[in-house]
C-alpha cells in the first residue's frame, strides 16, 4: 500500500471513531437504528473459508513452486505475546477440529465440507493482535539463507487470497481488502506485499544468473519510513528490523531468481531469539 | 459545532497531513568522504551526527539503528550508503549502493 492509501484509511478510521462516539452521544429520544450482533470475530481469527480459497489458489498456481508444499506460519505482532505453546482449532457452529502446529509455528489446514459449510473461523489461544499469520512455501535443497522469488510470489498470492494480513484496526482491514485483490497487491510495485526474514536483516539482494542488484533502502524495514504512532497498524510492529519487500510484480526477475541475505550480525540474531521466546 | 462537523473536520486535517507527509530522502554527502570516514567499530553515532548531519534513520526495539546517506552519482541519481549502528552508538557496518533516484 502506497503511502498515501495508508494515511487515507488512517484518517477513515479515526473519523469513524469519531462519529461512532458521536451517536452514542445522542440525546435520548433520537431514533438509532439497531444492528443485532450474534458474534463478533477477533482480528487474529481467519476465515476458514479464505483459507481454504489460498489453498485452492496453491492448487491452481503451483507452477510458481513447482517442487515446493503449502504451510501457514504463526509470527508474533505484539513484544509481550508468548510464541510458545501455541493451539489452533477450527470452529464452526456444531463441529470443532484440532489444528497441529508443529515447531517454527508452522501447520497445515486440514479441508473439511462441514466447517465450510458452517463458515468456520480458524482460533489461536492468543489474544487479539497478538500474532499475524503468513503463507510459507519454500522450495526444498535452495542454498542455505536464501529464498526463491517464485516461491514468494505464490506466498503473497496465497496469502492475499486466505486474508492472512492481520490489522488491528477492523476498518483499516476492511478497507484494505476492499481496496487490494491478489493481482493490485503482488503484480504492483504499490502492493507493498510484506516478508519477514529469519532474523534483523541488513541487506536483501536478488541473483539471476549473471545478474545480481541490492534492494533498494526503501525496500527494508516497510519502507523505512513508517511513523512510530502507525507501527501498530502494521503487522511488522515487532518484526519491523526482520521486514522487507521483494519486487514480486517485475517479470524480469524469474521465479528462480535468489533472494540472499545479509544481517544486522550473529549476536544480534541470537540476543532476537531469545528475546522473543521470553514469556510475558 | 457538531461532533459530525468535529470529525469531519479531523478527517481533513488528517488528510492535509498525509498530502505533506512524504518521508524525506537521506542526507547527501560524497561517497569518498562517506568511505574515508565512517569506519565499523570505530566511528560513534555522535561523530557521524557532527561529521555529515543528520539523515533518515531507522531505530529498532533492540537498540540498533540504520541510517541512510545519499552520495550523487550523476544525472540525478545517487548511491546510497546504508550504516548500521549498534545499541552503544558504534557503527557495527556498512554498505554501499544500489544507484537509484531517491524516494520521496
Amino acid at each position: 500500500m502506497n503511502d498515501f492509501l495508508r494515511c487515507l484509511l488512517l484518517s477513515l478510521a479515526a473519523t469513524t471513531t469519531a462519529t461512532v462516539a458521536s451517536a452514542q452521544d445522542s440525546p435520548p429520544g433520537t431514533p438509532v437504528a439497531t444492528v443485532k450482533v450474534t458474534t463478533t470475530r477477533d482480528p487474529v481469527d481467519k476465515s476458514y473459508r479464505k483459507m481454504i480459497k489460498g489453498m485452492e489458489r496453491f492448487e491452481r498456481e503451483h507452477a510458481y513452486a513447482p517442487a515446493a508444499s503449502l504451510r501457514f506460519q504463526l509470527l508474533p505482532r505484539t513484544p509481550d505475546v508468548d510464541m510458545n505453546g501455541i493451539t489452533l482449532r477450527v470452529a464452526g457452529d456444531t463441529v470443532s477440529a484440532r489444528v497441529q502446529v508443529e515447531p517454527g509455528n508452522t501447520f497445515v489446514l486440514p479441508r473439511n465440507e462441514q466447517l465450510l459449510r458452517e463458515d468456520a473461523a480458524v482460533l489461536a489461544n492468543r489474544k487479539t493482535t497478538s500474532m499475524t499469520w503468513r503463507a510459507t512455501i519454500v522450495t526444498p535443497g535452495l542454498p542455505p539463507g536464501t529464498r526463491r522469488l517464485g516461491d514468494m510470489r505464490l506466498e503473497c498470492r496465497v496469502g492475499v487470497e486466505a486474508g492472512l494480513v492481520s490489522n488491528s484496526s477492523p476498518l483499516f482491514g476492511w478497507l484494505s481488502n476492499a481496496l487490494t485483490g491478489v493481482d493490485e497487491v503482488c503484480n504492483s510495485p504499490d502492493g507493498n506485499y510484506l516478508f519477514f526474514a529469519e532474523r534483523p536483516v541488513f541487506a536483501v539482494r536478488l541473483r539471476a544468473g549473471e545478474r545480481s542488484e541490492v534492494l533498494p533502502f526503501h525496500f527494508l524495514y516497510a519502507g523505512g519510513g513508517l511513523p512510530r504512532e502507525e507501527l501498530p497498524f502494521c503487522d511488522c510492529q515487532v518484526l519491523l528490523d526482520r521486514t522487507y519487500y521483494v519486487p514480486l510484480w517485475d517479470k524480469s526477475w524469474p521465479d528462480d531468481t535468489l533472494v540472499e541475505f545479509e544481517y544486522m550480525s550473529e549476536y544480534m540474531s541470537e540476543h532476537m531469539s531469545n528475546a522473543a521466546e521470553a514469556t510475558p | 459545532m457538531s461532533r459530525h462537523a468535529l470529525a469531519f473536520s479531523f478527517a481533513l486535517a488528517l488528510l492535509g497531513g498525509c498530502a505533506s507527509g512524504d518521508v524525506p530522502p537521506g542526507t547527501q554527502a560524497p561517497a569518498e568522504r562517506l568511505l574515508a570516514s565512517v569506519v565499523p567499530g570505530t566511528t560513534t553515532k555522535a561523530e557521524l551526527l557532527a561529521t555529515f548531519g543528520p539523515t533518515k534513520t531507522v531505530v529498532f526495539d533492540s537498540g540498533y539503528e540504520t541510517w541512510l546517506y545519499q552520495s550523487p552519482a550523476g544525472a540525478g541519481r545517487f548511491t546510497e550508503f546504508v550504516i548500521l549502528i549498534n545499541p552503544q552508538g558504534v557503527v557495527a557496518k556498512t554498505r554501499q549502493g544500489p544507484v537509484s533516484t531517491p524516494k520521496n
